[in-house]
């Protein structure tokens, strides 16, 4: 496997006060990596890091091939989902995915539209392109949110939260989709969740972060994690969530 | 043997009515490949050879099933050939799967009379609301005298403060600048025939009765009630208007009285300030430019305006102030939609408002000329 992501001795934090600290892992090209733990354990703001919307306050981010998330920005290697969708409100969401495709690509309107269009019959928003974010719902606003994040064929995806606040069977055709770009499009995702029904569908590996040990607790399959961690704490985590889910 | 039609960036080689791809077709190339798409489609390409494609994006399986579509419109077929089981895969997922319509949907091209119809229906739509807004507002407030406490009287201080004694320096600088201006513009007029001091009477008046009431009230106007509907804008999309609902309060209650009683007793107050400092602009002309003694200009003043001068323009100020706290909530608790919403609503309020301050102002004079006041 090629590693895609490297991250070493990252401390992170606001203020100078560390909420993370040393942490280390590496993703695999293909790979769905999910980044699990509790509320308020830091899972976002790792995520802003690792996407070069922070700096960190030791440590580094690679991304291979590409160098560091500031230096993957322009023009953007990589592609973004936010928790809130935070699709342009002033524009349809035809325009939306279009944006990044007139900034960065030369191709003519005409063509732009045609691959806005794809993207969007990918995510089964096509008859809404000429929809305003605030005329769909939040399932949509976050299928919408990753036909941009696809929208220069990144072959890397970074979504926080994609399932956050939906109905199951909506965050299931999310599932589906992350799965379908992942098997079908050959893209690598991080994930930023904790939604265990989510984490053990989709997720390939993953890494819980725990507040109180300001860092990694437990690392690898999820399905194992759950099955065999020794930890209390992610014993803890998978089974407290899988009693609820079970109700 | 599949539909799709496809153009290659690297070494595209166009045989009898075949198109043959090689090498990576990818986005970053898409224009080239856009290109010859094109021209394989206006030529009737009847084949495009992909054997020698060694990668194919999302972009550019985009493109080639669009080119497909084009082709089946115009009831023309492009066959794909020897596309690799990672290329078909990727051209299987971006075409258009089967018992979905996949027709590009119409965008929504609104015609010039559509326009005028839309905006004019918007105008009568947003004077509706606010009527009615007024009309809940004022039962609001009977039912608020009978349950005072129920208003949120909390945030008055530190909402007086901001539209009052934070807004201060900017009103009292530009009306300076105002009383400076008539006053300049006056002398200029009146030294010529003779009278120049009646400088005290053009300013004093002018100031005191038009120009310090509407100018304050256009920067209350410009400064709090823009923030005002912007506020009250955020929380209506945020959806913190209806929490309040759902715990129990209601939101004139809550956010518009506190809102619009700062204005209405910060708003006056303002007035008397820019009266003040618009005549000491008049004053500093007429010292300056007129070489008039100070106490002769002020002397002027007692005697040209009265008593009832002041109360008439701190009397439109009041209504001015009402005015604008109320436009601007209700401009904001009318927000729909995200970031621009809140945008929209914040400029219609202060449109409004501008054009209702103009509107009243000259109600006022009017009222005022037939008592005589």
């Amino acid at each position: 496997m090629t590693k895609v992501l490297t991250v070493r001795d990252l401390t992170i934090g606001w203020g100078g006060e560390p909420l993370l600290e040393e942490i280390a892992f590496d993703v695999e090209r293909g790979e769905v990596f999910a980044i699990l733990g509790g509320s308020g354990c830091g899972k976002s703001t790792l995520l802003r890091h690792l996407i070069g919307l922070a700096r960190p306050m030791a440590g580094s981010v690679h991304l291979h091939g590409l160098g560091s998330p500031q230096q993957a920005l322009e023009p953007p290697q990589f592609g973004v989902l936010f928790q809130s969708s935070a699709l342009f409100g002033s524009m349809t969401l035809l325009q939306n995915i279009a944006l990044p495709l007139s900034k960065w690509t030369d191709l003519p309107r005409e063509a732009v539209e045609v691959v806005a269009l794809a993207r969007l019959q990918l995510v089964g928003l096509l008859p809404f392109a000429h929809h305003l974010p605030a005329e769909v719902s939040g399932g949509m606003k976050k299928r919408a949110g990753i036909a941009r994040a696809l929208a220069l064929d990144s072959s890397l995806l970074f979504l926080d939260e994609p399932s956050a606040g939906l109905d199951p069977i909506t965050a299931s055709e999310l599932d589906d989709l992350i799965l379908t770009l992942s098997r079908n499009l050959g893209v690598t995702i991080v994930l930023v969740t904790h939604e265990l029904a989510s984490i053990l569908r989709v997720a390939d590996q993953c890494i819980v972060l725990d507040r109180a040990a300001r860092g990694i607790i437990a690392r690898g399959d999820p399905r194992d994690l759950r099955d065999r961690s020794p930890d209390p704490r992610v014993h803890a985590f998978f089974h407290r969530q899988s009693q609820r889910h079970d109700r | 043997m599949s539909e799709v039609a496809a153009t290659p960036p690297a070494t595209p080689t166009t045989a009898a009515r075949t198109l043959a791809l090689t090498g990576r077709l990818t986005l970053s190339e898409g224009a080239p490949l856009w290109a010859q798409l094109q021209r394989a489609l206006a030529d009737q390409t009847t084949t495009i050879d992909l054997t020698t494609v060694t990668h194919l994006d999302g972009g550019a399986a985009a493109l080639l099933n669009a080119t497909l579509q084009q082709a089946r419109q115009s009831n023309h077929t492009i066959h794909i050939l020897g596309a690799s089981p990672d290329v078909q895969r990727l051209l299987d997922l971006y075409s258009c799967p089967p018992g979905v319509t996949c027709e590009r949907p119409a965008p929504k091209e609104p015609t010039a009379l559509a326009d005028i119809g839309d905006s004019a229906y918007d105008v009568w739509q947003q004077c509706k609301a606010i009527f009615a807004f007024v009309g809940d507002v004022c039962a609001g407030l009977l039912r608020a005298f009978r349950r005072p406490r129920t208003i949120h009287f909390a945030d008055l201080p530190a909402l007086m403060e901001k539209a009052g004694a934070d807004g201060l320096p900017i009103v009292a600088v530009i009306n300076f600048l105002v009383g400076l201006i008539l006053g300049l513009q006056g002398a200029i007029q009146l030294h010529r025939f003779g009278a120049d001091p009646f400088l005290a009477n053009l300013v004093g008046l002018s100031v005191v009765r038009e120009l310090g009431p509407l100018m304050t009230a256009i920067l209350v106007a410009g400064r709090t009630g823009a923030a005002y509907a912007a506020e009250l804008g955020t929380m209506t999309v945020n959806e913190e208007v209806d929490a309040l609902r759902t715990l129990g309060q209601d939101p004139q209650r809550f956010l518009v009285f506190p809102r619009v009683l700062a204005l209405a007793l910060v708003v006056p107050l303002l007035t008397a300030v820019a009266d003040i400092v618009g005549c000491l602009g008049g004053l500093f002309i007429g010292m300056s430019y007129l070489e008039q003694p100070a106490i002769a200009y002020l002397q002027f003043l007692q005697s040209a305006v009265q008593p009832g001068d002041v109360l008439t323009g701190l009397l439109k100020s009041s209504a001015f102030a009402v005015l604008i706290g109320l436009v601007a909530c209700q401009r904001g608790l009318s927000t729909r939609g995200g970031a621009a919403g809140v945008g929209a609503s914040t400029t219609s309020a202060v449109v409004i408002v501008l054009f209702g301050l103009v509107g009243l102002d000259t109600l006022f004079t009017w009222v005022f000329s037939l008592l005589g006041w």
